[in-house]
């Protein structure tokens, strides 16, 4: 077991860390998803989203204030029995197991379809394991470290988009909600995916230096993720007309191809050379999370030996099952259950839950 | 990896202690002088170069012998003072030796194992007949070379004098930099047959004592032969071994680790090395020169970012050259394209040979120069100049573009201050063109994620060294990418993880105006 007694992170890396979690391989599709559903209206949509999520993400926070120097593994441990906790642990470790492998897999698929078509995706995931391991074998907080430098280092790519704004017409965010509400909330529905990764919540906090300001710094974090997936968005829509974005699987990059500079033509291709790095904030972490709650499970000093396998079994499985969007976004929508299960459903049971046991066994004491 | 740490512990297991060592060591020595000399000559056979002198004391009937080595001892104070007084002016011998001798520095000792040492060391030692205890005179003196300007880190305005290969002298330019008490140092010996010694020094108010505690059990830790030269001994104690980067910084320039000792770091200095090492070191000394703080702030900051631009532009200027014209050529505009185009005509090799046929090249021309001497080395230069800028391109081995993107590194590589740090990154280059050639852009971008994972997880003495980039700390970064004005860092950066840390605050009082 990783011992906690350390406080590690500090509060910047904690903002980075959950950010880096939330913006990742979803931005790219996001506008198109989005589009498809609720036309340009779409961008509420993700307001909406945001506030959802910060309230699944704030009473998190209020969940492991009952228990603050353990994880949520530890929390069900004390809460509910040692064999609960296992399957907690079991249950947290294959979802996070999924999701970062499915991000780690889409990733991928991106790299082959924008950069290296030719190249086969095995050795794609072989070349990116490489960075992974050597950093998902460190504790948490190397891994916040390398969220936050990431963040400073990519953050300027979001100027990527003012050129584009210059063709933008704000004509097409206009009418407001002109197809009623009811579009809107459908696409809830997707934007509070693009939120998720904010579970990570359970296990960061115990590791948190200023626990007390835990709460405003999720906050701070989301509203971080939300300006960037607006501004994106925005452009976006402002910049093709409402039809064409539809057409395009990944407008977020297509938008790109525009940008040109005196030295530099086809930026997107530079674009998402970096972006490689932004998706990693996403992976890593989760991957982090999957050998962290693997080595709870089997009562392992060290996870690093987990992360190997963890990289070998993608790479079998990328080996032997041909990858295409379509599996991708099929075995994503297979996980989105879990997610709505585990980061808004399960803190609001288990919240209620702890206050009402928190509450007996007061009255108990009595 | 791993066998050869095992076998290296193994290894360490035998007795490979010097064979001689541990026969006499505590024996005492007698009173005998005959069965002193006796012994003498029985450690020190086939030893040339040892003296020993017999003679009376004066105006007594007292036997007595000084022993020492000819060459590590300095001749004029043995003569003078030692000789001079014991044969002719020394009157009551029943007195204290202290008294009759013109010296400083007199020590008794009694076993033959420190006798020994002393002698190797340069000391003299004097026996009595009718006594069971020796004299030690401090007469050290070997042939020594006088403080000069330094030699790889010069400098325009900084002090023009380098630390020697002595031990002692580099102290006394370090401290000449710190007059205070508080200025401690710890010595110690290591090497089983070397009997280097090291100390390590550091302001006790400052520096972090779990740092310093770190240090020295790791150089307590060392069970070796030998250390030929402090480089060695921060290979011996680095955090990670295997890191293309060095993680304790190496200087030659007293002032400059005077000044990292006044932010709260620890030097060792090793005795035998014209070299210090500094730590806990961090990724960003290693782009600071002492020149920084010698001229106004603006130039300086302009100097750092030309050094980080430098960074940058060594490691991966080559690779992304080689992953635009191999993979991404569409990213050039079209008049860059056609004239890159125009120049690479006749070139029949990809540009990752052709990459690599230049920048060996122009290592070796590099590696040439450094060990030829001055008179030869031009000749390097020329040939080398005239090869790669003419012949190769009108042979159309490369284009001229490769020229001048190998040539641009070369000039990013030297600016880097830290000669150590210089070699990581020319070695650093070669893995990212093999990355860049067959990925392209994703194979840089790989290459820039595995430098900074490493980066990130990277250690010296247990503090991050990628401080104040990873973790970030803002406050440290006022003598970061810009040197900002001296007088407004007040405080020690957190990276040397000092326990006192605010300076003294060296802002002028806002005083009336009198002029």
């Amino acid at each position: 077991m990783v011992k906690h007694n350390k406080n590690q992170l500090t509060f910047m890396q904690y903002i980075f860390l959950i950010h880096g979690v939330q913006a990742g391989v979803g931005l790219l599709a996001l506008p198109r998803e989005l589009a498809e559903i609720a036309g340009t209206d779409g961008w509420i949509s993700i307001i909406i989203g945001y506030f959802l999520s910060t309230a699944a993400g704030l009473l998190i926070i209020q969940v492991m204030k009952k228990y603050p120097n353990g994880t949520i593994l530890d929390l069900i441990t004390h809460y509910f029995g040692k064999w609960v906790g296992k399957i907690a642990a079991l249950v947290f470790g294959l979802y996070f197991a999924f999701l970062a492998s499915i991000i780690f897999i889409r990733e991928c698929l991106f790299i082959q379809f924008w950069i290296l078509p030719q190249t086969d995706l095995f050795i794609l995931m072989l070349l990116l394991s490489i960075p992974t391991y050597l950093i998902v074998r460190n504790n948490i907080k190397i891994i916040a470290r390398y969220s936050q430098l990431v963040f400073f280092m990519t953050a300027w790519m979001i100027f990527f988009y003012f050129p584009p704004l210059k063709e933008a017409h704000w004509l097409h965010l206009l009418p407001v909600v002109k197809e009623g509400w009811i579009p809107i909330f459908t696409a809830v529905k997707i934007t509070i995916f693009s939120f998720i990764g904010f579970e990570i919540t359970f296990f960061l906090y115990p590791s948190l230096q200023k626990k007390h300001k835990a709460s405003s710094g999720f906050v701070i974090a989301n509203t971080l993720t939300l300006s960037i997936l607006l501004t994106i968005t925005i452009v976006i829509f402002t910049f093709f007309s409402p039809d064409e974005i539809t057409q395009f699987k990944e407008p977020t990059i297509s938008v790109l191809k525009i940008v040109e500079f005196k030295f530099l033509e086809r930026v997107e291709i530079v674009f998402l050379s970096l972006y490689i790095f932004v998706i990693s904030t996403t992976v890593l972490p989760l991957m982090y999370s999957t050998v962290f709650c693997l080595s709870q499970l089997f009562g392992a000093q060290n996870h690093s030996k987990f992360v190997s396998w963890y990289l070998l079994l993608n790479l079998v499985y990328i080996m032997f099952i041909t990858q295409s969007f379509d599996r991708n976004d099929h075995l994503s929508k297979l996980v989105q259950p879990i997610s709505l299960f585990l980061a808004y459903v399960f803190p609001i049971c288990l919240f209620i839950y702890v206050s009402i046991h928190d509450r007996v066994k007061r009255r108990t004491n009595l | 990896m791993l066998f050869f740490r095992k076998y290296g512990r193994k290894l360490q297991k035998r007795d490979l202690s010097p064979k001689h060592e541990n026969t006499s060591s505590q024996d005492l020595i007698s009173s005998e002088l005959v069965k002193n000399l006796a012994e003498i000559q029985n450690i020190f056979c086939d030893t040339p170069d040892l003296v020993m002198k017999n003679f009376v004391l004066k105006q007594t009937t007292r036997q007595v012998t000084l022993v020492y080595l000819s060459g590590l001892t300095d001749k004029n104070t043995i003569n003078n003072a030692i000789l001079r007084s014991l044969l002719f002016e020394a009157e009551n011998t029943d007195r204290d030796l202290d008294e009759k001798v013109a010296f400083g520095q007199i020590k008794e000792t009694t076993t033959w194992k420190k006798i020994e040492d002393a002698i190797l060391q340069g000391n003299s030692v004097l026996f009595m007949d009718g006594r069971a205890v020796a004299y030690e005179f401090d007469t050290q003196g070997w042939p020594q070379r006088g403080v000069e300007d330094s030699q790889i880190e010069s400098s325009l305005r900084g002090a023009h004098e380098g630390f020697t290969e002595t031990g002692g002298t580099n102290i006394a330019l370090i401290r000449r930099h710190i007059p205070s008490r508080e200025l401690k140092i710890k010595e110690m010996t290591i090497g089983e047959r070397g009997k280097i010694k090291i100390s390590i020094m550091y302001l006790a108010d400052v520096a972090n004592p779990e740092i310093l505690q770190e240090l020295v059990d790791r150089i307590n830790k060392l069970k070796v032969d030998h250390i030929i030269n402090t480089a060695s001994l921060a290979e011996y104690i680095e955090d990670n071994p295997y890191s293309p980067f060095p993680q304790l910084f190496l200087t030659e320039r007293p002032d400059f680790a005077a000044s990292e000792i006044f932010q709260g770091r620890i030097v060792v200095v090793v005795d035998r090395s014209p070299n210090v090492l500094i730590g806990p070191a961090t990724f960003e000394t290693f782009f600071k020169s002492i020149d920084d703080y010698s001229v106004r702030w603006m130039a300086a900051s302009f100097l750092r970012f030309m050094r980080y631009f430098g960074f940058f532009a060594a490691i991966f200027l080559p690779a992304t050259y080689i992953a635009v014209i191999a993979f991404h050529f569409e990213i050039i505009p079209l008049k860059l394209l056609l004239s890159v185009g125009a120049s690479r005509e006749k070139v029949p090799f990809p540009p990752f040979i052709e990459a690599i046929i230049m920048e060996i090249t122009l290592e070796m021309l590099r590696e040439a120069g450094v060990r030829l001497p001055a008179k030869i080395g031009q000749t390097v230069g020329i040939v080398g100049g005239i090869v790669i800028g003419q012949a190769a391109v009108q042979a159309g081995i490369v284009s001229n573009i490769m020229v001048i993107v190998v040539a641009l590194t070369a000039i990013a590589s030297f600016i880097i201050p830290n000669y150590d740090m210089g070699a990581a990154i020319r070695m650093l280059r070669f893995p990212m063109m093999i990355a860049a050639s067959l990925f392209g852009f994703v194979g840089l971008t790989v290459g820039l994620m595995t430098l900074v994972a490493h980066f990130v997880s990277l250690e010296s003495l247990g503090t991050p060294y990628g401080s104040p980039l990873a973790p970030l700390r803002f406050s440290d970064w006022k003598d970061l990418f810009i040197r900002f004005p001296v007088w407004s860092n007040i405080k020690r950066p957190e990276s040397a993880r000092a326990i006192q840390r605010k300076k003294a605050n060296p802002r002028p009082s806002e005083g009336e105006e009198n002029w």
